[in-house]
């Protein structure tokens, strides 16, 4: 599996805003790569660079290889913004066709594959329906239709669960593990973590325009992890001070522990056992990445500040 | 471009398939016509004849003169009263008159009369008012003439003895500056609702597909150029397509009504065919494509760039469109001016300057060409046309592509430019 998508050291600068300084990723084939930000920290500049709507002020972007060139290869790039994108008032069926046309595909292979993901996704009798017919979560299925009908490599999904129930969501999860499994790259912006955690094989943060993180979900849990400990045990010795640990909080049926500096959890256990506590359970407390995000991105201002440049 | 004429595609048929526009199209015709049939028709509906009685003192007003007079016309009846004056004074309602007036004892035939009062019980119609005071007039003027001594033959003198003016323009003989006016009225209120009309469409359309996102899908597919510029060629075609529709009816129209003999319909037929001999039809038609075309251009990525501009609230695109709709309403507003000196300075300059000159040309261009309007004046028009169009969508493109992607705070005029002129 080759990288299918690199930016190198790309800048993107608004009158008064850094909205992109610097920002470098690597994408391999078939990842899901989650791209994490608060509000306002140019994830939506860095996506327009990406998808070919802006030109970079300064940086690279590579495509497959090759230099991005945006008139030839948007075609292999599908790209689902946040918000609705549809026209109210056209039928569903020219709607998907007349998007995956202006993607370039002929006019019976788009029939045909929109015909097979309305199948697909269970929504053969909308055809002739209006988007305005339409809930939010159904035109959010027909959006992510359109968005993967010209098999693009590389695909990027702003927010692509936002008002689907669970079961469409658990339906559209399971359409993005399958173009991933297909060789398709995924990029991934959202908000919601858990989501994050459940679906990103990596996971990017950026704010203020700058990357701040770049690794695996399990790697980032790592390296941020505190040495904490749950332990749950009928009682825990009474003097603690010659304990390779420190109490940190004691809950109904476990506590939290945080193991000091060059101990391990085997001093933990052996520390405990020869103390005569029974212990039922002992896992490590590793923080979610919802925690990290918050802890990264906490003490810079919420809102970004208007700068001179 | 492929994709450009699926843009194209896509915006005529979603325009033309709408339930207003085959309302808009169809009523306009119709409405044309209920308007020129149906205000003859009301108006025969709605006649009601006014009976005066004359009390003649003076014994001047004979019968057989009012009943000569009332010949001509049989809505406003004058009747020699034989009506005992009192009972009309005390009691008008009961007599089978509208009103009375008295013509006093001791009138002359050689002063007439100034402010001969006409009593009634009802506030005469002025049009009522002026036709009896006509007829009166009438039959005042023979009893002159018997009194006088003018015999028919001298009268005939009298009355067809005249002296006439025809104005003839040496450079076009057949012109005629009443049709000429008619048609150029005709033409610039016609450009003038197109603009107004189109112009906005595109400007909402710009404004939907940015407020609902799917310009940022568009533009992921296309260049946001190509997206304007079909959005605007779209647009045109279904302004072509209506003007065309409205041409056609209105002439089947009038070739099926050429039949019958009705009164307004004949008035109108033969207007129309003198207007054929006096005014260059195919020239006229063909500059009026052109100009509405053109016209509609000019304006019409300006619309866009201002569409583009709007956030969510349509106030916005009311203030951002109105220094828009100025110089077209200007146009409107010179068109007085034109009229009155179709040659003049003002013409001149209204007619080549692209703001205005679409429907100022299109006032000109029927009193003639070259008598009116010489042939460089049409050509540096339609140049300085066709590069206004090119220099308004050159500009308007360059804020589209921002504006189209812009949320947030309606930006200023001076932000506009900074986006147009920036590199």
């Amino acid at each position: 599996m080759g990288t299918i998508l690199a930016v190198n050291n790309l800048k993107k600068y608004f009158a008064n805003q850094r909205a992109v300084d610097d920002i470098s990723l690597s994408l391999q084939e078939g990842q899901i790569f989650g791209l994490l930000g608060p509000n306002g920290a140019g994830k939506t500049t860095l996506i327009r660079m990406i998808t070919g709507i802006f030109y970079p002020d300064e940086g690279t972007i590579t495509f497959n290889g090759k230099k991005f060139d945006p008139i030839n290869d948007i075609g292999s790039i599908g790209y689902m913004p946040e918000e609705r994108g549809l026209y109210k008032k056209m039928k569903i069926g020219e709607q998907a066709l007349y998007l995956a046309q202006l993607k370039g595909l002929s006019k019976t292979d788009a029939t045909q594959r929109i015909k097979q993901w309305f199948v697909k996704l269970e929504m053969e009798s909308w055809w002739n329906k209006k988007v305005e017919d339409l809930s939010k979560g159904m035109q959010q299925k027909l959006q992510f239709v359109t968005t993967v009908l010209h098999h693009p490599r590389l695909i990027i999904l702003d927010e692509p669960f936002s008002g689907l129930d669970p079961v469409n969501s658990n339906l559209i999860k399971d359409e993005i593990f399958n173009l991933a499994k297909n060789g398709a790259t995924i990029i991934f912006s959202t908000h919601r973590m858990e989501q994050v955690e459940e679906i990103c094989d990596q996971v990017a943060l950026v704010n203020k325009g700058k990357k701040i993180l770049d690794n695996t979900v399990a790697d980032i849990r790592q390296n941020f992890k505190e040495h904490l400990f749950r332990v749950a045990a009928d009682h825990l010795p009474a003097d603690l001070t010659t304990a390779p640990f420190s109490l940190q909080k004691k809950d109904k049926e476990a506590y939290i522990i945080k193991i000091k500096e060059e101990k391990n959890s085997n001093d933990v256990l052996h520390y405990l056992l020869q103390n005569g506590c029974t212990i039922y359970a002992f896992n490590e407390i590793l923080p979610s990445l919802n925690e990290i995000f918050i802890r990264l991105v906490e003490g810079t201002p919420t809102t970004r500040q208007f700068e001179n440049i | 471009m492929n994709k450009i004429w699926l843009i194209i595609k896509r915006e005529y048929l979603a325009k033309v398939r709408k339930r207003t526009f085959i309302i808009s199209t169809l009523l306009f015709p119709v409405l044309y016509f209920a308007l020129i049939f149906g205000a003859g028709y009301l108006s025969d509906k709605t006649k009601k004849v006014v009976n005066i009685a004359v009390v003649d003192s003076s014994g001047l007003f004979t019968k057989e003169k009012i009943d000569a007079v009332n010949r001509i016309d049989s809505n406003h009846l004058l009747t020699l009263s034989a009506t005992h004056l009192a009972t009309l004074k005390t009691n008008l309602a009961a007599t089978p008159y509208d009103g009375y007036m008295i013509v006093p004892a001791n009138a002359k035939w050689q002063t007439g009369f100034s402010n001969l009062p006409l009593y009634t019980n009802r506030t005469l119609s002025v049009e009522a008012s002026i036709a009896i005071q006509s007829k009166l007039n009438r039959a005042w003027d023979q009893i002159k003439n018997e009194r006088l001594g003018i015999d028919t033959a001298m009268l005939s003198i009298i009355k067809k003895s005249n002296v006439d003016i025809i104005p003839i323009n040496v450079k076009d003989k057949k012109s005629n500056a009443g049709h000429s006016t008619l048609i150029g009225i005709i033409a610039a209120m016609l450009i003038y609702i197109m603009l107004m009309l189109y112009g906005s469409q595109v400007m909402m359309g710009v404004t939907e597909e940015k407020t609902s996102r799917i310009a940022e899908v568009v533009i992921s597919s296309v260049k946001p150029f190509q997206l304007m510029l079909g959005k605007i060629i779209g647009i045109g075609l279904v302004a072509f397509t209506q003007i065309i529709i409205w041409v056609s009816v209105i002439l089947i129209a009038y070739s099926i009504t050429g039949g019958q003999k009705t009164n307004a319909v004949d008035g109108a037929i033969a207007q129309v065919q003198q207007i054929f001999n006096t005014v260059n039809v195919p020239q006229v038609l063909f500059f009026l494509v052109f100009y509405l075309m053109a016209g509609f251009f000019f304006y019409a990525s300006l619309f866009a760039a201002a569409g583009s501009a709007v956030n969510e609230d349509m106030r916005e695109a009311q203030s951002l469109s109105f220094p828009l709709m100025m110089p077209i309403i200007f146009s409107m507003i010179m068109m007085g001016a034109v009229l009155k000196d179709p040659a003049g300075p003002i013409a001149v300059w209204g007619s080549i300057i692209p703001f205005t000159s679409p429907i100022i040309m299109m006032v000109r261009i029927p009193f003639g060409i070259p008598s009116t309007v010489p042939w460089w004046q049409i050509g540096l028009s339609m140049l300085s046309l066709v590069g206004g169009f090119f220099f308004t969508t050159w500009f308007a493109a360059r804020i589209y592509r921002t504006g189209i992607l812009m949320y947030g705070k309606k930006p200023s005029w001076k932000e506009l430019l900074k986006w147009a002129f920036r590199k």
